[in-house]
C-alpha cells in the first residue's frame, strides 16, 4: 500500500510518501504566502522522485498547521501525534521527543508504543522558535544554516536576556554595534533559546532518550546547547524536518 | 454616541422592563432556566441604577447571602465582565482600562470591569464588599472602584485554616461586616430574614445537589459551556434568593427533561471531560466546539461543584463563615486536589482540561501539580493556557491544536 503525509507548517511544507512502511521518498518545500500552492508542490516534487501519479496514492494524512487546508487528505492528525509517531518509528526507543518547528516548539513525552503520554507547548510567543532564529539571523546579516557552524566557533559567553523577538533582535543590533562578535552573539541566542526549551521540559516528566525533531535540530548550536543544559544525549534524525509527515505517513 | 445610547438604554427602567419581559417570554418552552437569568440579568441591571436599595459591589466568591441577608441590592462586576466578553465588547473596556493606566498585569476580567465602571456603564456602588480567598486581584480592584466611587470597601479577610479557630475569626468578622453595613445603609441584621434567606440558600442547595446527580448520567446531558456561563453566574449572585431557587429549579426541569429523552449535548459522545478552574473563555471562541466535532463533552466543571453543607438558619454569619471557609481552593492544593479527584470519580471523566486563565495566580500555580496527580490516576490532563476575558490573547490554531493533540491521546 502506498500513502503519504504531508505536514504543513509556517515555514515549511514536507510530504513523505510510503510505500508498505518504508520510505519512497520525501520532499521539502517553503510554505510562503500561498498555502495551497506548497501543499501541491511539496506533493509533486515527493511524487516526481517516487516516480509515482497522484492516483496512485491509497490515502494522505494532513498535519501541521495548515493540516485543514489540504483539500485531498483523507484524514488530519496534529503535529503532537505525528512527531511522536515519526520519531518513534526512526528511534523505537525514544521517549521524549524535542519539536521544534517554525512557529512552536513542543516537548512530547511518549510511551514505548510510540503514544502521547503528554506534552507542552511554547506559549503564543515566537521565542524558541524558527520564526526567531530566521529574524536574528536576519538581524545578523548571515545565512540560517550557517548559524550552527559559527555558534561552534564562539569565543566568548554573551548573554542575551531577551526573549521577546522584537527586543532580542534591538539587543542584537546593540551588540553588533557594541562590536560583539557575531559567532558569540549567535551562541548566546541558542543558549537563550535553550534555557526556554529547558523550562518547557522541565514540566514533564522527562524521560531518555531524547529525539529531536523540526527543522531547528538541523543548527548544531541549538542540539549542542540543549545537550548541555539537559545533560543528556540528544538524537537528531538525518533529516528532522520530514519526522512530523513520516508520523502523518504512519497515521494513514 | 453610541456609548450615550447604550449608558440610556441601561439605565432606562422602562427598556430594561421590556427587555426581561422579553427573554422571559422567548424562554418560556425552549429553556426556562435561561429566561430567568435574562430576567435577573436586566432587573439587577434596572434596579441597580434605580437604587431601589443600597447597591452592594461584592466579588465572586463573597457570598450571594450576604446582600440579600442585609436587604441590599447584590452587584457582582466580575459576572458583568464574563457577559461583555461575550458580546464581543470586553476589548473596548480593556482597552479603555489600559487607556487609564490600568497595568496588563492586572486579570483581564478586572481590566473589563474597571473599563465599564469608568464609562458609566456599571451602577454605582454604596459599599462594596469582597473576600480574600481565592482570587488575589479582587480585593485590589474592589478597593480601587471604592475610590472610584467614593464609597467604602469591606474586605473579608479569610483565614487559611477551615477549623475552630477560623471558623471564630471569620464569624467575628462578619458581625463587624454586619454593624459595616449597619452604619452606611441602615440595614441591620435582622436575625428573621436571615433566617429565611438561609433556608432558601439551603433549599436551592439541594436543587444544585440533585442537577449535578443528573449530570453523571450518559450522553452528557448538559454543556458545561452552558454551565459556566448563565449557570455560574447565577451560582455567584442569587444564592439566598427566591429568583435563585426558582431559576435552578426551572434547570433542573430542563437537565431531567434531557435526561427522559436521552438527549446529550452532542450526537455521539466519546470522552468525558471535567473541567478544572472556575472560568472558560467568555468571547467569541471554538473550544467547545472543537471539542464537540472530536466527540468530546465537558460533562462537569469545577466551579458548579458542591462543597459547602447546609447552613443553620439559626446561626445565620457562623453558616456563612463555615460556607466559606468549605470552599476546596482554600489553604493547602491537597484540598483542591482531593475534591477535582472526587469530581473526576463521580463524573466518568476520561480526561479533564485545567483553562489556566492568565489572571488567576492561585488556580494556575497548581495546575501541573494537579496534572501530575491526575496522570497518575490515569486521567490525562491538559493544562490550556489562556484569557477568560481578553479575545487579544486567543489564537484559535494553537487552541485547535493543542485540544486536538489531547483528544488524539485519550484516543
Amino acid at each position: 500500500m502506498i500513502v503519504s503525509g504531508i505536514d504543513i507548517g509556517s515555514l515549511s511544507s514536507e510530504t513523505v510518501i510510503l510505500k508498505d512502511g518504508e520510505i519512497m521518498s520525501y520532499s521539502i518545500v517553503p510554505t510562503g504566502a500561498d498555502t495551497q500552492r506548497a501543499v501541491s508542490a511539496c506533493m509533486q516534487e515527493a511524487l516526481e522522485r517516487a516516480g509515482l501519479k497522484f492516483e496512485d496514492l491509497s490515502a494522505t494524512v494532513a498535519t501541521g498547521y495548515g493540516r485543514i487546508g489540504v483539500p485531498f487528505a483523507t484524514k488530519t492528525v496534529t503535529e503532537i501525534t505525528c512527531h511522536a509517531r515519526g520519531a518513534h518509528r526512526l528511534l523505537p526507543s525514544t521517549r521524549t521527543v524535542i519539536d521544534m518547528g517554525g512557529q512552536d516548539s513542543k516537548v512530547i513525552s511518549i510511551d514505548p508504543e510510540g503514544r502521547v503520554l503528554d506534552f507542552v507547548m511554547n506559549d503564543k510567543c515566537a521565542a524558541g522558535t524558527g520564526r526567531f532564529l530566521e529574524v536574528m539571523a536576519g538581524a545578523l546579516e548571515v545565512d540560517l544554516v550557517e548559524m550552527g557552524e559559527r555558534s561552534a566557533r564562539a569565543k566568548n559567553g554573551i548573554v542575551i536576556s531577551s526573549m521577546c523577538t522584537v527586543f532580542a533582535e534591538s539587543e542584537v543590533i546593540s551588540l553588533i554595534a557594541g562590536g560583539c562578535s557575531k559567532n558569540d552573539i549567535i551562541r548566546g541566542l541558542h543558549e537563550a533559546i535553550s534555557k526556554r526549551i529547558f523550562t518547557m521540559a522541565g514540566k514533564l516528566r522527562m524521560e531518555r532518550p531524547i529525539t529531536m525533531t523540526g527543522g531547528v535540530a538541523k543548527n548544531r548550536g541549538i542540539v549542542d546547547a540543549l545537550r548541555r543544559l539537559l545533560k543528556s544525549e540528544i538524537h537528531v534524525p538525518e533529516e528532522p524536518q520530514i519526522v512530523g509527515a513520516l508520523g502523518a505517513a504512519l497515521s494513514a | 454616541m453610541v456609548p450615550k445610547l447604550i449608558r440610556g438604554l441601561l439605565r432606562s427602567g422602562f427598556a430594561m422592563e421590556l427587555a426581561k419581559g422579553g427573554a422571559r417570554w422567548s424562554y418560556r418552552r425552549e429553556n426556562r432556566a435561561f429566561g430567568l437569568w435574562l430576567h435577573f440579568l436586566f432587573d439587577n441591571m434596572k434596579k441597580g441604577f434605580r437604587k431601589e436599595r443600597p447597591v452592594a459591589w461584592i466579588s465572586a466568591f463573597t457570598p450571594s447571602e450576604i446582600p440579600y441577608v442585609f436587604d441590599l441590592h447584590p452587584f457582582l462586576p466580575e459576572v458583568v465582565a464574563c457577559l461583555a466578553a461575550h458580546v464581543g465588547v470586553s476589548e473596548h473596556a480593556i482597552s479603555a482600562a489600559e487607556q487609564s493606566l490600568y497595568s496588563t498585569d492586572l486579570c483581564s476580567f478586572y481590566r473589563c470591569g474597571a473599563g465599564l465602571a469608568l464609562g458609566g456603564y456599571l451602577p454605582k456602588p454604596d459599599l462594596i464588599i469582597s473576600t480574600s480567598h481565592l482570587c488575589d486581584g479582587a480585593h485590589r480592584f474592589f478597593h480601587n472602584m471604592s475610590q472610584l466611587f467614593g464609597c467604602d470597601h469591606y474586605l473579608i479577610d479569610v483565614p487559611y485554616g477551615n477549623d475552630g479557630r477560623g471558623r471564630t475569626y471569620l464569624t467575628d468578622e462578619l458581625h463587624d461586616l454586619g454593624d459595616f453595613i449597619g452604619k452606611r445603609t441602615g440595614h441591620h441584621l435582622d436575625g428573621e430574614r436571615a433566617a429565611g434567606v438561609l433556608e432558601l440558600s439551603n433549599r436551592t442547595r439541594q436543587v444544585m445537589l440533585e442537577i449535578n446527580e443528573l449530570r453523571r448520567r450518559a450522553p452528557s446531558p448538559f454543556s458545561g459551556s452552558e454551565a459556566m456561563s448563565y449557570v455560574l453566574g447565577m451560582n455567584f449572585s442569587t444564592l439566598g434568593s427566591q429568583l435563585g431557587l426558582a431559576f435552578f429549579r426551572a434547570l433542573h426541569g430542563v437537565i431531567q427533561g434531557r435526561v427522559n429523552r436521552v438527549e446529550g449535548v452532542i450526537e455521539e459522545e466519546k470522552y468525558r471531560l471535567l473541567w478544572l478552574h472556575h472560568i472558560k473563555p467568555y468571547y467569541p471562541n471554538t473550544i467547545f466546539d472543537i471539542l464537540g466535532g472530536l466527540g468530546a463533552v465537558v460533562s462537569f466543571e469545577e466551579a458548579n461543584h458542591i462543597y459547602w453543607e447546609p447552613m443553620d438558619p439559626k446561626h445565620p454569619l457562623e453558616g456563612l463563615a463555615s460556607k466559606i471557609l468549605s470552599n476546596f481552593g482554600c489553604g493547602p492544593i491537597e484540598h483542591r486536589i482531593e475534591a477535582i479527584l472526587e469530581m473526576a470519580g463521580k463524573y466518568r471523566v476520561n480526561g479533564a482540561i485545567h483553562f489556566s486563565h492568565w489572571g488567576c495566580r492561585q488556580s494556575c500555580g497548581g495546575s501541573h501539580m494537579i496534572r501530575d496527580v491526575m496522570r497518575e490516576r490515569g486521567i490525562p490532563t491538559l493544562v490550556l493556557d489562556g484569557d477568560g476575558a481578553d479575545i487579544r490573547n486567543y489564537s484559535e490554531g494553537q487552541t485547535r491544536t493543542r485540544l486536538e493533540a489531547f483528544i488524539e491521546m485519550l484516543g
